[in-house]
């Protein structure tokens, strides 16, 4: 396993430098398959780039240009001519997730010390629910004017141990973040597809990521009418499945606009529901439905909404939630890349991941700062001047 | 109701405060004072109905809502059925995809050591599993890891103590289907460690069971529980197994195929080897047979022609007058002298020719100059039997060679086609122009030679065992010397010959 590491991040990164003629200094994304040994990946990828500043993490399947891969690895190059950019790490993003917003952010703006600050794209472990932490934890250090985007760490659907990249380290339960300064622009955007299907219900009592009741009733009672028993019980015996990741929890945003999608991780004993990111107390939640129709025309709407601003591209990346790649097939997956390339250009390079949650721009006002912690999202991020 | 009850309530402290109000006001007042009395009851009235309607409304709205949360939950049910059946296909979908593509790869497995490399993640999640391991049995007890997946090395260790210790590995090999291992329901201790030790709810184990007897062990350990089905998880298993002893077996066939073939090569290298030196031996042994029969005859020539002069002159009478028997005796000398003469020059030259030292002219020799030569040197024998002589040269203008060699080898065959032709009959001369040679025949009507014969014609001292050989004296190095002569002018010569018909002889030589 060693051996194919080494050979697949060494592979991936001599067709990144393949692509264009690069400056002396740039700077290396790297996305790689989990069942890599992953020190060896990146011994592999720093072979042939040497000593560059590295960022990354590890996949529930990897976007090429060519479409979704899988047991791959892919590298994004970008260069010094077109950013400037610092690093930062934050460690124990499980137990302190704010103090670890402030290190990665301080860390990073320690490396870039122009303004302005454009863009901090985030790489974190995507076991951990408590992103919304993290991000406020950002904002105090970086102020609420730069735009954080990101995708979170995956480990091939085992959910047992995600990986993160920082130069030649790999880490685990933590947050790296990449801020973007100086004449590089950053555009995003993040949609789903997903439309409400029940009735509105109140959360009634919840804590951080626990949802406990809904208009007074066990919450999982209530998953309970809508699934069935059976279903639920086997939900509950073989993790996360398709039927359960076809339908999240949307909650709805103050605007009445926006949904946050939340996936139900696990089932507590006391009827509570364990979801994938925070759960706000007296916000309205609906159960979403989705369909392939909906969700390639979402990643259109990403696609086009990321790069208007931009006059020039130099790269895409794509963090594509793992729950949609599963939801759409092989073939419609493969279809969503084309559609995406062809709305950015074919010829611009693209590289990206499947994610387990995405760190997505927010268009409503109600939303802290412009940031929110998705799921079941495909986020698009294009990165030029 | 409610509503009533508000408006009722909102009506009489109307007419409370009516009343209290009246006792002070004057009649028009009161009149006026009634009018908007009345105007605000019947308001009231109105509103009280009109929010009756609007409550009903609500309700049936509220019931209706209701409804289609109940018809979202059918959709829902409906749908997430649906959505089981389109992973349960796409699983099966990928698992055979990935069948199909490990099937093409094994088919170029050359080792059976490489077919145990082949089993990787994409193989093992495409079946749905989350872990693998694929081992080589030695033996019913011994089981090596080739392939690890999503198993780091230490955990694959214990998985291997376990299966040897605990008598598992000898099950799995005897067992010809893949077995079900799931946490929840009744199995052996020995399964549930082995889950424990996967870290996995449920796994499916198959032994590699080619018909040569078992090499492996395959063990696939899933996060989840049995999936839906089971029967069919199982069935694909058992084709993978298959597959994987079928590529075992294979591969193992291309190996001793390829090894007998290389051990056939082998040999033949040896043996070719061996026949070069003892080729090179075989030369070394006739250059030094020629150069001893070179040296020989060197030293017989001189006593040989002292013999033949002493001879030649005890014929002549120089030393008295010799009676009849010893004149008899002294001619059969000379000539037994001439005999041992021709012998010896014939073996020189062979010896020569044989050692290169003799090196032959090339020159343009005109047809119709070289045969009436060579004619002319036959001539007598050939008219005292009384042949016929025709030569047909075919346009052919001229030969390209040593001309007083090829005129030894056109003299050899013509007399010994005189020898062996009977009295009266034909000897014919041909020549003819082919391929960039020229073929030149040279046929009799004799007696023809013996088959047993024809491939013995051209060694040294042979004669052929016939009833003219044994009448007349020869050297037995006539046609071994033709043979060297042609052959040291880059031609062949073959002979073909039927018993009681004849014989031809057919040189060939370059024509340039």
């Amino acid at each position: 396993m060693k051996a194919d590491a080494f050979r697949a991040g060494k592979e991936a990164a001599e067709r990144a430098l393949a692509q264009g003629a690069f400056a002396n200094a740039r700077l290396a994304l790297v996305f790689g398959s989990s069942w890599f040994d992953q020190s060896a990946l990146l011994q592999g990828v720093r072979r042939v780039l040497g000593e560059v500043p590295l960022a990354g993490e590890s996949t529930a399947g990897e976007i090429t240009a060519e479409g979704p891969a899988s047991h791959s690895c892919v590298v994004v190059l970008i260069s010094a001519r077109t950013a400037s950019w610092g690093l930062g790490v934050g460690d124990a993003v499980d137990r302190q997730p704010r103090d670890a917003g402030h290190q990665a952010a301080h860390a990073a703006m320690q490396q870039l010390r122009i303004t302005p600050r454009n863009g901090f794209l985030v790489f974190g472990d995507g076991l951990v629910t408590s992103y919304a932490e993290v991000v406020r934890g950002f904002q105090e250090i970086l102020g609420t004017g730069a735009l954080i985007v990101g995708g979170m760490a995956g480990d091939d659907g085992r959910f047992a141990s995600t990986s993160q990249y920082a130069d030649d380290r790999v880490l685990h339960r933590s947050v790296i973040g990449v801020l973007f300064g100086g004449a590089v622009r950053m555009g995003a955007s993040s949609h789903h597809g997903f439309a409400p299907i029940s009735k509105p219900r109140r959360i009634t009592r919840a804590k951080a990521n626990i949802l406990y009741e809904l208009d007074g009733q066990p919450a999982a009672a209530v998953y309970r009418e809508y699934f069935g028993s059976e279903a639920v019980d086997r939900m509950q015996r073989d993790g996360l499945t398709r039927q359960g990741i076809a339908y999240p929890l949307g909650i709805q945003a103050e605007s009445g606009k926006e949904w946050w999608l939340r996936n139900v991780v696990s089932f507590g004993q006391d009827g509570s529901l364990a979801c994938s990111g925070e759960v706000p107390e007296q916000a309205w939640l609906q159960l979403m439905i989705g369909s392939r129709d909906l969700a390639l025309e979402a990643a259109r709407h990403a696609a086009q909404q990321a790069i208007r601003s931009l006059n020039h591209i130099s790269c895409v990346l794509v963090f594509d939630s793992v729950v949609r790649r599963t939801l759409l097939g092989a073939q419609q997956a493969a279809q969503e890349i084309v559609q995406i390339r062809q709305t950015i250009g074919l010829s611009v390079p693209i590289g990206g991941c499947y994610t387990y949650g995405e760190q997505v721009p927010s268009e409503s006002e109600s939303i802290v700062n412009r940031t929110a912690v998705q799921t079941s999202s495909v986020l698009v991020v294009a990165i030029g001047t | 109701m409610n509503h009533y009850l508000t408006y009722i309530a909102l009506s009489v402290g109307v007419l409370i405060i009516a009343v209290l109000a009246i006792g002070s006001l004057s009649s028009l007042e009161i009149v006026l004072f009634a009018g908007i009395l009345a105007s605000i009851l019947l308001y009231l009235v109105f509103k009280a109905q009109a929010a009756s309607r609007q409550v009903e409304e609500l309700h049936r709205l509220q019931a209706a809502y209701d409804q289609l949360d109940q018809q979202a939950k059918l959709v829902i049910r409906t749908d997430l059925e649906l959505h089981r059946i389109q992973e349960e296909l796409d699983r099966r979908l990928a698992s055979l995809m990935s069948l199909h593509q490990l099937g093409r790869q094994l088919q170029v497995s050359l080792q059976p050591d490489e077919v145990y490399a082949k089993l990787d993640a994409s193989v093992v999640t495409n079946f749905g599993f989350s872990t693998g391991l694929l081992g080589l049995c030695a033996s019913m007890e011994t089981v090596e890891w080739r392939s690890l997946v999503g198993v780091n090395p230490d955990a694959a260790d214990r998985i291997k103590r376990h299966l040897e210790s605990q008598q598992l590995l000898k099950e799995l090999l005897t067992h010809p289907l893949p077995m079900l291992l799931d946490e929840s329901r009744a199995s052996s201790p020995a399964q549930q460690e082995l889950l424990r030790l996967l870290g996995m709810p449920s796994a499916v184990v198959a032994g590699i069971l080619p018909h040569s007897g078992p090499t492996g062990c395959l063990v696939l350990g899933r996060t989840g529980g049995r999936g839906t089905n089971p029967k069919a998880d199982e069935e694909l298993v058992a084709i993978l197994a298959n597959q994987l002893a079928s590529a075992v077996e294979n591969s193992a066939l291309y190996e001793e195929t390829w090894g007998s073939k290389r051990e056939l090569e082998r040999k033949v290298q040896v043996r070719t080897r061996e026949l070069a030196e003892a080729n090179a031996a075989l030369v070394q042994l006739n250059k030094s047979k020629s150069d001893f029969v070179s040296a020989v005859s060197h030293e017989l020539r001189t006593p040989l022609a002292a013999i033949k002069g002493y001879a030649s002159l005890l014929y002549s009478g120089q030393f008295g007058k010799l009676s009849a028997p010893q004149a008899e005796r002294i001619a059969k000398i000379e000539k037994h002298a001439d005999l041992l003469t021709q012998l010896i020059t014939n073996l020189l030259d062979i010896a020569r020719i044989e050692s290169g030292r003799i090196t032959m002219e090339h020159q343009v020799i005109p047809v119709g100059e070289f045969f009436p030569v060579v004619h002319d040197l036959v001539h007598p024998q050939m008219d005292a039997k009384h042949l016929r002589y025709q030569v047909d040269t075919d346009g052919v203008k001229e030969l390209v060679g040593d001309p007083q060699h090829l005129q030894r080898v056109f003299v050899n065959l013509l007399s010994n086609a005189v020898k062996y032709t009977p009295d009266g009959g034909v000897i014919r001369v041909g020549l003819k122009r082919e391929n960039g040679s020229v073929i030149a025949t040279v046929s009799d009507t004799g007696c023809g030679i013996p088959p047993d014969d024809v491939p013995k014609l051209f060694q040294e001292f042979y004669r052929a065992n016939d009833p003219i050989n044994q009448q007349v004296r020869g050297t037995g190095l006539g046609l071994a010397l033709v043979k060297r002569i042609v052959e040291a002018h880059h031609g062949k010569i073959a002979v073909a010959s039927e018993h009681g018909k004849g014989s031809t002889f057919t040189v060939t030589l370059p024509a340039a």
